[in-house]
């Protein structure tokens, strides 16, 4: 079926060049038959995954985790050298800015000659051409030569490209993110075209919102292997416990635990980290100390955290993230922002967090906690949405946005005949302090 | 899209010169304008017709070192195109030999203007250019892309094989007649195959002959055997020109 996408233990490995390797024919002669073994190193590995066709896939990882060789290999540049990759259908990509413009060409020649490399044909190309150029809205400047564009020009062109050649794999490899941000908005809103007219595409950003917005699955690779091929929101939370530490493996294996609300702490869903120190329970707790699932919009929130194993060395810093259900953080802060010694030379520990207002809009957040190396570089453990907050309330908001911030409206006349007493203007009282 | 790619070449390099293609013929010209007055009036050759017989020599050796030399360099020239996907790498090489025909074919009507108004006996063996450049055609692409090749790898390639079209300048009957290598090295120095060429449009163009097919049937055969070879050999090494470049 055009449009799908199927690997099977898929390696590329690549060469890692002996220092004294012949570069010149001359050298090469010199050195006569006497080789230098070269090492290699796997870019990737054992990379295994399927696509239907019309899904959207983010392919996500630290840099040097092999997202662009992946993309690569998937539009037929090399070959892997192990396993089998089949991608059926049409290929697009937008890999790389620059790729085939050239600069002494107008923006016009380009858009056809590029669009011909993209494997139009010609008639097709001229066809096209006035929707690309409007697309692009570089109508004032097709004629000009691509030497006077800026780089936001030159990745408006190249997108609009990349588009009008409707194929049924579109590759996007962080690129976007020179547009300025309408143009981007532009850019996302036509993924989403492509996407319904049944295209696949393949997109590696380190943008988490964008990911969010576009992609139905997410593939997690770590040093050439998938750490996890699934769901969107399932593969994102993994990878925010993950990201920014470079020790995150479980040393030991920790049972399921239950916590409030029915749900389930496991390892590897929703739990993640070493598991060298741990956060053994989390407890919200209202204003008058009581644990609380639900709060008023604008009440307190004390987040108690129980700590075991604490005394690793170097300490340790611990974090709290509130969240929309989607996944948006609204609130982030931690020991190490408080300058809160966490030193601790006993195993165990409570620690609270006390948060005065709490001015979000109602709705279902979580309530993320992480512990951490002192220095960032490791994660303890993280538990992530795992502990849900109803903030319930009677604010005067629309709904929209994350913050209910306590506010008034008042009304002033510059002109003093028309100042005749109306109506008050209803203000609204900031809510009460207390639980609901 | 060769077609494309080769009008690509062509713009960029003439858009922003005043004469535009006539640079095509400058250079060529000015060669000949050279040797005429060196080998006819400084050192006489003793060739007849020898200015026609230098025009046959510097275009086509032209078009065949260039088209070479340029493909030496055409793949790493390229890194954004080789990565692309579904670039037929391939197209590199071929490319500079396409483009540099360009500048044969638009030179090639000047020259057979010349050889009327210098006396050549043009004749119906005026056809005979057409297999006989295609030949050519044939030849360059054998060199081009073994060397574009290479050069992938080997990053001197390019000099080198600027270095060797010096020398077979020399080597090769352009601005002086075959016919005074002495005898006993005569069959050596005919292995050239762009000597068997460019003895074939002298013939055509100077004297209205029918080249000899022979040979000329030989340097095809040689060069479709080796455009075979090398291209399967570039094909599957290109699998890996995304990571040398």
């Amino acid at each position: 079926m055009r449009g799908a996408i199927l690997a099977e233990g898929v390696g590329k490995r690549y060469r890692q060049h002996p220092p004294n390797r012949a570069n010149t024919l001359a050298e090469a002669i010199l050195q006569g038959l006497r080789r230098t073994p070269s090492t290699w190193f796997w870019g990737l590995r054992g990379v295994s995954f399927s696509v239907a066709p019309g899904r959207t896939v983010g392919v996500i990882g630290r840099n040097g985790a092999g997202k662009s060789s992946l993309l690569r290999l998937i539009g037929g540049v090399g070959r892997p050298d192990e396993g089998r990759i089949s991608v059926v259908g049409r290929v697009g990509a937008l890999l790389d800015l620059g790729a085939g413009l050239t600069d002494d060409l107008t923006g016009r020649e380009n858009a056809v000659l590029v669009a011909m490399i993209a494997g139009m044909r010609r008639s097709e190309v001229l066809a096209k051409l006035d929707s690309i150029i409007a697309f692009a809205e570089l109508e004032p400047f097709i004629d000009q030569p691509l030497r006077s564009y800026s780089s936001g020009m030159r990745l408006r062109l190249a997108f609009a490209v990349a588009i009008h050649v409707e194929p049924d794999i579109l590759l996007v490899d962080e690129v976007l993110a020179v547009g300025d941000t309408a143009f981007q908005r532009k850019c996302l809103a036509r993924i989403e075209d492509i996407k319904q007219a049944g295209c696949t595409i393949f997109f590696v950003s380190h943008d988490e919102s964008m990911i969010h917005a576009l992609c139905d699955e997410v593939l997690y690779l770590r040093r050439g292997e998938v750490v996890a091929f699934g769901p969107t929101a399932e593969v994102m939370a993994r990878y925010r416990g993950d990201t920014d530490h470079a020790e995150s493996e479980p040393v030991r294996e920790v049972a399921e635990v239950a916590v409030i609300g029915g749900r389930r702490l496991r390892l590897h869903e929703n739990r993640f980290g070493t598991q060298e120190a741990q956060i053994a329970a989390v407890r919200l707790l209202d204003a008058a100390g009581a644990p609380a699932e639900r709060i008023l919009s604008g009440a307190a929130l004390t987040v108690e955290m129980d700590c075991r194993r604490m005394n690793v060395a170097g300490g340790v810093v611990l974090g709290v993230t509130i969240c929309t259900e989607d996944d948006t953080p609204v609130f982030d802060t931690n020991t190490a922002l408080h300058e809160v010694d966490v030193l601790v030379a006993e195993t165990e520990g409570r620690f609270r967090l006390e948060i005065a207002r709490l001015d979000l809009v109602p709705g279902r957040y979580f309530v993320d906690v992480g512990l951490y190396e002192a220095d960032w570089e490791r994660l303890y453990d993280r538990h992530t949405h795992v502990y849900e907050l109803e903030i319930v309330g009677i604010g005067y908001h629309s709904g929209k946005g994350v913050l209910a911030a306590p506010c008034a409206w008042q009304r002033d006349f510059s002109d003093a005949e028309q100042a005749r007493p109306g109506p008050a203007v209803r203000m609204s009282k900031p809510p009460r302090e207390g639980a609901a | 899209m060769l077609w494309e790619l080769t009008l690509r070449d062509l713009r960029i390099r003439y858009k922003r010169s005043s004469l535009g293609l006539l640079w095509a013929l400058l250079n060529p010209l000015a060669q000949i304008v050279i040797f005429s007055f060196l080998f006819v009036h400084v050192m006489p050759l003793g060739v007849e017709h020898y200015t026609t017989f230098v025009f046959c020599g510097v275009l086509s050796w032209s078009w065949f070192s260039t088209a070479v030399i340029g493909a030496a360099g055409s793949v790493i020239a390229n890194p954004e195109l080789v990565k692309r996907p579904g670039f037929p790498v391939g197209v590199l090489p071929v490319l500079s030999v396409t483009s540099n025909a360009v500048h044969f074919l638009i030179a090639l009507p000047v020259l057979l203007v010349w050889a009327a108004f210098d006396g050549g006996r043009l004749s119906v063996s005026l056809l005979g250019l057409v297999p006989l450049i295609a030949v050519q055609f044939l030849l360059s692409l054998a060199c081009a892309v073994p060397v574009a090749r290479l050069n992938v790898r080997f990053r001197d390639t390019q000099h080198l094989v600027a270095v060797i079209f010096m020398a077979a300048f020399y080597l090769t009957p352009i601005f002086y007649s075959a016919d005074r290598v002495p005898g006993a090295l005569r069959s050596v120095y005919m292995l050239n195959p762009m000597a068997i060429l460019l003895d074939g449009y002298r013939k055509i163009l100077i004297y209205g002959e029918w080249p000899d097919a022979g040979p000329i049937i030989v340097v095809a055969a040689i060069a479709a055997v080796l455009l075979a070879w090398s291209y399967r050999s570039f094909t599957r090494a290109s699998m890996r020109f995304a990571e040398e470049l």
